[in-house]
């Protein structure tokens, strides 16, 4: 006579042990997976400024990645400068403290597109790409110049370190924000881009500037809207990783744009939706390479990821339209 | 420019002729010790604490009557923190007469000048130089206050295991020095039967490490041993702080900066352990505390780092060595060092050599941040 009592003690054993260890492995992926989608949604902000001056331009902006340190570190001087947070609130602290580094820093692209690239738009491709390079050893100088060479450090305690409970994941609350703002900004572009009169004319300048300029569009115009809008987002993803990680300094710009321009070419470059997907495919596929492979190999594995689709997709996942322009 | 170093280099060809013509001055004058230190380039602030600290030593030797009867003098090299320069500044002070030399700062200058002084059969006693095979290549004359690079591991190993741990998960950054020392930990830790549960790198200056830890986390360490630099220690702490994760964190030497706290915060860095090298306000012997206030009254500043200091233990010792030995002859004062003297008081404590030259005994301190944001020396 078998012990059922044992049998079935066993089994339920046997079952805790599988719940409790396939709930383990899910936490863990869904975990890792949070961690990527937020890294990936400011690879996604940043990568958007290098595909849409490329989509109409044909020019990668080398430059774009230091416009992100300077939206940075022009958080830091106007939070500590003003000290908003402490007059009118973190909430309504943070959204001025967001408009105006936007502001500045559309405006600082505008200047860059006028002084460094204008004069170069008639003149061959590779002078533009040199100007460019220029220009991101300009700033990053400045930037060194200003502030110091040493790491700089945002205020503590502006946004909240805890983390909320969701479905057993621990997650920040802030990371959850960044995340929020990243989709709302760029949710915002693609309507900007798709649904007004001015995104009709950058579409129609991206596809062909000719035909643009002689269907009444002001080309110029569109070049200078262009350069205000890339840096403005990547300034503001500048700001957010400043709030957020707190730790800036003057090569922050080299890690992140270079991690950018390969969302932007991954998800094809020139297509803005699929900048978006290629900055959070990117952060997602370092994250779970990390997780599952291994934490040093973590950008090897990333960008053989990138090589693959590559081979598959010369193009980038969303890439087609950049072959009907050619 | 070109002119002006022509001109240079015969002065110094001409003094040095002058100089070791003028050998038997050796055993009259005064006892000549070369400073070898970085007084320009990105040393510079070192070297200068160097050179204060040797020549403030030296002038209380000398009023106290100098040793042997005869006052000391302080004989200057500049190595311009270049291996180059300090070749071509070894070159110089080994022709002028002195029996023995303190420094210099960053193992790579000091090996570019050990073959020098030890073809010329002069001590020479480093400072800053912890690079491991300095002492390996069994030179005679060569010897340093400074710890070695490979004996950090033995002391995290230890502190490691005397705060209880037997779960540990190593995280370095793949740099030679992360890496040395998180290999070196990892061996002696599991040669003793503790448990390595991670062991792997991170990318160095970048700014989200959440992944890292959420893989950390799910191995359940009962301690973090990182071996790389404040500036990524500074943001693990944080994220693993807002992760609701409270794994004690414990840091190499190259984790003892105050940015450290100021990129975690007061909250997320308080109970951070570092070992590493006193700081120069933490050496507590009554000759260090003198000799700090002493320093602090005739330059106005303390100096800023351990390893100036330690050019001043060099300095002690060279002149124990003369004074004990009633001689200036550099075999003599060499095998007193290597194998007798034992305990001579320095400021950062009591110094005695091995074989190979290298400091014995103990030279690191544990340190943990407090709640407001200081390191803090612990007994």
């Amino acid at each position: 006579m078998p012990d059922f009592g044992l049998i079935v003690r066993q089994n339920q054993r046997k079952q805790d042990f599988y719940a409790k260890n396939y709930g383990d492995i899910m936490e863990f992926f869904f975990q890792q997976l949070t961690n990527g989608l937020t890294v990936g949604s400011i690879y996604a902000l940043i990568a958007l400024g290098y595909t849409m001056v490329y989509g109409v331009l044909k020019l990668i902006n080398f430059a774009h990645g230091d416009l992100f340190t300077i939206g940075a570190f022009l958080g830091l001087t106007l939070l500590t400068s003003l000290g908003l947070t402490n007059n009118i609130g973190t909430v309504a602290g943070v959204i001025v403290l967001a408009i105006m580094v936007v502001a500045l820093v559309a405006i600082i692209g505008a200047l860059l597109e006028k002084t460094a690239y204008r004069p170069l738009r008639q003149s061959n491709r590779l002078s533009a790409v040199v100007s460019a390079l220029g220009a991101s050893i300009f700033f990053q100088n400045a930037i060194m110049l200003i502030y110091g060479a040493r790491v700089r450090v945002f205020p503590q305690n502006i946004l909240p370190s805890t983390a909320v409970n969701i479905f057993g994941l621990d997650i920040p609350v802030v990371r959850i924000g960044v995340f929020i703002c990243s989709l709302v900004m760029m949710a915002g572009l693609y309507l900007f881009i798709q649904k007004t009169k001015v995104g009709t004319a950058i579409r129609a300048a991206a596809i062909d500037q000719g035909a643009a300029k002689l269907m009444g569009i002001n080309v110029d115009r569109v070049i200078m809207i262009v350069f205000m809008i890339g840096p403005a987002l990547g300034g503001a993803a500048g700001l957010m990783v400043g709030l957020y990680y707190g730790k800036i300094d003057f090569t922050m710009g080299w890690i992140y744009g270079l991690k950018a321009f390969t969302a932007a070419i991954l998800g094809g470059i020139g297509n803005i939706p699929g900048a978006m997907l290629g900055g959070i495919l990117l952060g997602v596929i370092e994250a779970l390479g990390a997780a599952y492979i291994s934490t040093a190999w973590k950008d090897g594995i990333a960008f053989l990821v990138l090589i693959l689709i590559l081979l598959i997709r010369p193009t980038g996942i969303l890439g087609e339209r950049v072959a009907e322009k050619v | 420019m070109k002119k002006l170093l022509l001109l240079l280099l015969v002065t110094a060809l001409s003094t040095a002729l002058f100089f070791g013509c003028g050998s038997d001055d050796k055993e009259k004058g005064a006892i000549k010790i070369g400073l070898l230190c970085p007084l320009t380039g990105p040393y510079a602030s070192e070297g200068q604490d160097m050179k204060n600290i040797v020549e403030l030593l030296a002038a209380k030797v000398n009023e106290k009557g100098g040793v042997l009867g005869r006052q000391i003098e302080i004989i200057l090299g500049d190595d311009g923190s270049n291996a180059r320069g300090a070749s071509i500044a070894a070159q110089r002070l080994a022709t002028q007469g002195v029996v023995g030399v303190i420094g210099t700062y960053g193992s790579s200058n000091t090996e570019a000048t050990q073959n020098t002084f030890d073809e010329s059969k002069i001590i020479q006693i480093a400072n800053g130089s912890t690079s491991v095979r300095l002492t390996e290549k069994g030179l005679k004359y060569f010897l340093r206050t400074c710890p070695r690079d490979d004996s950090q591991g033995v002391v995290a190993y230890n502190t490691l295991s005397k705060m209880g741990f037997n779960k540990i998960a190593i995280l370095h950054d793949n740099s030679s020095y992360a890496k040395g020392l998180a290999d070196e930990t990892k061996a002696l830790l599991e040669k003793n039967g503790k448990k390595i549960v991670f062991y792997d790198a991170l990318t160095p200056k970048e700014n989200d490490y959440s992944t890292i830890l959420t893989k950390i986390k799910r191995t359940k360490p009962e301690v973090v041993f990182f071996t790389g630099y404040y500036n990524e220690a500074g943001l693990l702490l944080r994220q693993s702080r807002e992760m609701n994760w409270k794994v004690p964190f414990v840091g190499g030497d190259a984790t003892n900066n105050k940015d450290l706290i100021k990129i975690a915060g007061n909250k997320a860095a308080e109970g951070f352990t570092c070992i590493s090298p006193p700081l120069p306000q933490d050496l507590l012997s009554k000759e260090a505390k003198e000799f700090m206030s002493e320093f602090k009254a005739k330059f106005g500043t303390t100096p800023g780092s351990i390893w100036s200091i330690l050019s001043g233990d060099g300095f002690n010792v060279l002149v124990d060595a003369i004074a004990t030995k009633k001689s200036t002859d550099s075999d003599t004062l060499v095998n007193y060092l290597h194998t007798e003297a034992k305990d001579i008081t320095g400021l950062t404590g009591k110094i005695s050599f091995n074989k190979k030259g290298d400091r014995v005994g103990d030279v690191y301190r544990k340190y943990i941040v407090d709640g407001s944001g200081n390191f803090q020396l612990q007994p």
